[in-house]
């Protein structure tokens, strides 16, 4: 058995949580705009200063992370940008709320799994099939193995689909984004005891749903 | 011992839990399973790879909700909501609904000027005697001091803002540039209109 530091999670899921400086952080000379020495609280400072530029900067360092949040609950790329803009509308306008007793990351997890829930409650609608056209291959896969990756991870995607809301999040935000319990509980309003019983049980309610789809196939 | 809790069995499958703990589920048959189960878990939760959008589509993202926080701090002038455009259309009707009220008040006796329709264009205006500019200064007429008391609680910046400002070579700009003599003439003819325009008595069965 392992209990290794590093067996946690498996499959490499963290994100990059760090600045890339892309063209637009430059200004017209070409030379590094100050802003971007600037931590996330500050950006936030600067842009209730007036400056939108520093919201920018915000956006850059954490479209990734709130994409992928917002693609884990919908599983259409043009849905989950949308939802992701969304979730940075409603933190750009609620800056000033941000009181800055948390990371700005974890405040935007917070709105994103807001609006995520929101937006699958209102279709009501299961958000993921079986049936749905799996991803293409990369280059040099072998196409039978590549099918068979892409139906093991639409099955998994429609269990965790399945799971209660709460479980659902917690799950996410573990396996897939990588937090810590602490900051899940900072993100979902609870204790780090409740995040650990969630992820137990979300783990073995979706092992559970896994097996049941397996046996129903069969 | 007593077997791991749920929450301990997360922090020893996750490899935080104290070395105590680790010891007990590597002994204990039970908690072993327990923690094993959570880590195929895992790995099957792993199985659903993260999305791999274009290296493209970050910038474009960026952009995108970039244009959309702009749109919500500047709303564009062409944007602007519909009512807002009533603005001037409605302080003109309050003017001249001011200036009808506020004349006959001031002149203490309902309005029996002809419609305006009706006169013939030619034809001279009557000007009653106590509408007569001897009867008074325009400027104490109390139909112009409302509008004057309602328009000193705008801002230029606000009227400016809502369209409201009179255009030039427009209406609202001949109106605001009517002398003493201009406006008592207004305000006559626009009492005559009003009467004209008023709805006649109902009449027949049931009226």
């Amino acid at each position: 058995m392992s209990t290794r530091a590093d067996a946690w999670p498996a499959g490499g899921t963290k994100l990059e949580w760090t600045l890339r400086v892309v063209a637009s952080n430059r200004d017209e000379s070409g030379r590094e705009s100050p802003l971007a020495g600037l931590d996330d609280r500050q950006l936030v400072e600067a842009c209730l200063g007036g400056r939108i530029e520093a919201f920018d900067l915000l956006v850059e360092r954490h479209q990734r992370a709130v994409y992928q949040l917002c693609f884990r609950y919908v599983h259409r790329h043009e849905d989950a940008a949308d939802l992701a803009q969304e979730v940075f509308l409603r933190a750009y306008r609620g800056l000033r709320r941000f009181r800055g007793d948390s990371a700005l990351g974890t405040w935007l997890y917070r709105i994103g799994v807001n609006v995520c829930l929101n937006h699958v409650s209102a279709r009501r609608a299961p958000e993921t099939s079986l049936d749905e056209a799996p991803q293409i291959p990369a280059a040099g896969d072998d196409p039978a193995s590549s099918l068979a990756r892409a139906e093991r991870g639409a099955r998994v995607r429609a269990a965790v689909a399945r799971l209660p809301r709460k479980q659902r999040a917690t799950l996410v935000l573990r396996v897939y984004q990588d937090l810590s319990h602490a900051e899940i509980a900072s993100v979902l309003g609870t204790t780090v005891g409740a995040v650990k019983a969630n992820v137990f049980h979300a783990l073995g309610n979706l092992k559970k749903l896994l097996a049941e789809e397996a046996t129903g196939k069969s | 011992m007593t077997h791991l809790s749920p929450a301990q069995a997360v922090d020893v499958a996750a490899g935080s839990a104290a070395p105590a703990l680790i010891a007990h589920a590597a002994s204990c048959e039970p908690c072993r399973a327990k923690v094993e189960s959570l880590l195929e878990a895992v790995r099957l939760a792993a199985e659903d790879p993260p999305p791999a959008p274009s290296p493209l589509f970050w910038p474009h993202l960026a952009a995108r909700i970039g244009e959309a926080v702009r749109r919500e701090q500047a709303p564009a002038p062409s944007r602007r909501p519909w009512l807002w455009r009533l603005v001037p259309a409605g302080s003109l009707a309050a003017l001249v609904l001011a200036a009808g009220v506020g004349f006959r008040l001031w002149s203490g006796t309902p309005g029996t000027l002809p419609g305006i329709l009706d006169a013939p264009a030619p034809a001279p205006v009557e000007v009653p005697a106590e509408e007569s500019l001897a009867a008074g200064d325009a400027s104490a007429d109390p139909s112009w001091l409302l509008v004057s008391d309602l328009s000193s609680q705008v801002s230029i910046d606000d009227a400016e803002e809502s369209g409201a400002l009179p255009l030039p070579g427009g209406v609202e700009q001949a109106l605001v540039q009517l002398d003493e003599i201009e406006r008592m003439e207004l305000a006559r003819l626009l009492r005559a209109e009003m009467a004209a325009l008023a709805p006649a008595a109902p009449q027949g069965p049931g009226a």
